[in-house]
């Protein structure tokens, strides 16, 4: 009798299967992402400086919500990280359409030129910034050498001490380990393009501009969305590439709101303080993205 | 299409010159690995060592616990990749195969973890974690590790699993065999392919966390993970770029390796759910 009830082969009872093979998914997110997102938002609304679990709860207070948003610290990593997302985003764009076109020619070598054009995409954030740093180095680095080979600057730039060229070094770093997802991700679109789309609209009499941007985009918008909001909320979100490479600095040119988050939990114990931050950070992600999909946003899933 | 000797030649040094230039910083590390401190500080620099210095890789391997950092590095990897597999598995095959309810809305959830920031996370877990004493410990990896992998590997199992016909374990169950049966004796066999592109993609996202570590390992230098160790090799004032660079290739290479071999798969997996 007991074993007819654990038949999970009846169809009556197949969807019990769904649930229980479903379970140990629930149980884990629940517990490692849902539990500890609740304990952040709850942390959020105490004055707390170590978070100990054990310790009892401390008031309600919307104390570091305002103290947020009176700090011209919080302004000045809001600037900076949507400086970031806009500069990164739009270059990871620019150079990994470029290279998705680019090796999506028929020529002999393709399949090689497509490995070496996503390389980096391979390469570990923090080593992107190991050989970065070693690039931007003020004494003995590449790039001083080359802009005063070029004649663009007489005297080494520390690029590590002035802000506007510490921005750039974070942006250039990002660009490079962030392009490859956008074309990898573009080529697979292209690929599902069918080649008599192009031939049909030769036919016609469509020129070269305009079996790019009749064909080639729309055919590639639903792609170029999703891919998008991944890379918008990968510069939103990163913590690795800047905390190693400038540590927010210099005069907190590079303190994105999520180095400021880290800095504050990590830095400063203020973990109730850094909650608030981290909060606010992921409540402008979900309305970025939001924005970004619009009425698309199925497309996503 | 046929083209012109011309356009020919313009892609090929159009290509030439785009590789060269994406791919130099790359080459830099591995030259910068190879030349000597003299080599490093002469200007102008020389962009290919006189003497390939091999021994620096030797020097770097016993100066430094590199080799210790490399296998908590994998051990974490794989315990985390491990956990998010199974998981992954069994949700994965129930969102494609099962009308289950909610399933739906819990799908989209899952996937919203993707937007969370680690920071926000990090916060929490390091509560967490300190309260069952794993502060210090591999296992804090391998469960945080698992927040970033697993919204990742249930969405490509999902698609992948609903590249493969129904009719499979259903043939199978009429045959006899159970549902679970079924998934485990028909269906995973068939996936085999997916399974092995999925887990090298969590292998890559757990080899590359820096947040994590640096959060909950810092205080055990005996478990220090690659990346965390490697950023200890940054001198105060000066930093032999020669030595950090050839521990970044022990870094860098397992997963430039998996990438050149198994490049088809991973991005097959990577892009599985784009194209729709």
């Amino acid at each position: 009798m007991s074993l007819r009830f654990l038949d999970l082969a009846r169809p009556s009872r197949q969807h019990w299967l769904g649930y229980l093979l479903l379970l140990p998914a629930v149980a884990l997110v629940a517990l490692i992402i849902v539990y500890p997102l609740f304990v952040s938002l709850d942390l959020s609304f105490q004055k707390i400086g170590m978070a100990t679990l054990s310790a009892p709860r401390k008031p309600f207070t919307l104390e570091n919500y305002h103290k947020l948003f009176a700090s011209p610290d919080f302004w000045n990593s809001c600037w900076v990280t949507i400086k970031l997302v806009v500069v990164v985003s739009a270059a990871c764009f620019a150079v990994g359409l470029g290279t998705a076109l680019l090796v999506n020619n028929r020529f002999k070598g393709r399949t090689l030129a497509r490995l070496f054009v996503a390389l980096p995409w391979a390469v570990p954030e923090v080593i992107a910034v190991v050989i970065f740093a070693w690039i931007f180095d003020s004494s003995f680095g590449l790039m001083n050498w080359l802009f005063i080979k070029l004649g663009i600057t007489s005297q080494m730039i520390n690029w590590f001490s002035e802000p506007t060229a510490a921005f750039w070094v974070v942006a250039i770093t990002m660009i490079w380990k962030g392009y490859p997802f956008v074309s990898i991700m573009t080529l697979a679109g292209l690929q599902s393009i069918p080649e008599d789309f192009y031939n049909a609209a030769k036919v016609d009499g469509a020129n070269a501009f305009q079996r790019f941007w009749y064909i080639t985009i729309p055919v590639l918008m639903p792609v170029l969305g999703v891919t998008s909001v991944l890379v918008v909320l990968w510069v939103f979100r990163d913590l690795s590439i800047i905390k190693v490479l400038t540590d927010g600095g210099p005069l907190k040119a590079t303190q994105t709101l999520s180095i400021m988050t880290y800095d504050q939990a990590f830095g400063f114990f203020n973990m109730g303080y850094a909650s608030a931050i981290g909060i606010v950070t992921l409540v402008l992600c979900v309305v970025a993205s939001l924005l970004m999909l619009g009425r698309k946003s199925q497309a996503m899933y | 299409m046929q083209r012109t000797t011309l356009q020919t030649l313009s892609l090929y040094v159009g290509l030439a010159v785009v590789c060269g230039v994406l791919l130099f910083p790359i080459y830099w590390l591995f030259v910068t690995a190879l030349s000597t401190l003299a080599e490093i500080r002469q200007l102008p620099p020389s962009f290919w060592p006189a003497e390939p210095q091999w021994s620096t890789f030797a020097k770097v391997g016993t100066e430094r616990p590199i080799f210790l950092w490399l296998w908590n590095s994998t051990l974490a990897a794989l315990g985390s990749v491990a956990l998010s597999m199974v998981v992954s598995v069994f949700a994965g095959y129930s969102l494609s195969r099962f009308s289950v309810k909610g399933g739906r809305s819990l799908g989209l959830f899952i996937l919203t973890a993707k937007m969370l920031p680690a920071t926000l996370l990090v916060i929490p877990l390091f509560g967490i974690f300190r309260s069952m004493g794993l502060i210090g410990s591999l296992w804090s990896l391998v469960l945080a590790h698992a927040t970033l992998i697993i919204p990742f590997t249930t969405w490509m199992l999902k698609g992948y699993f609903d590249t493969i016909p129904r009719e499979l374990e259903q043939a199978a169950m009429v045959d006899g065999c159970s549902p679970l049966g079924a998934l485990f004796r028909v269906v995973l066999p068939v996936a085999t392919p997916g399974l092995a592109a999925t887990a090298l993609y969590a292998f890559v996202l757990s080899w590359a966390d820096y947040a994590y570590a640096r959060t909950f390992l810092t205080n055990a230098q005996g478990s220090w993970t690659a990346n965390l160790g490697i950023t200890t090799m940054k001198g105060e004032y000066v930093t032999d770029w020669n030595e950090i660079s050839a521990a970044a290739v022990f870094i860098a290479l397992p997963i430039i390796l998996i990438y050149l071999f198994l490049e088809r798969y991973l991005v097959g997996g990577l892009t599985a759910g784009a194209e729709k």
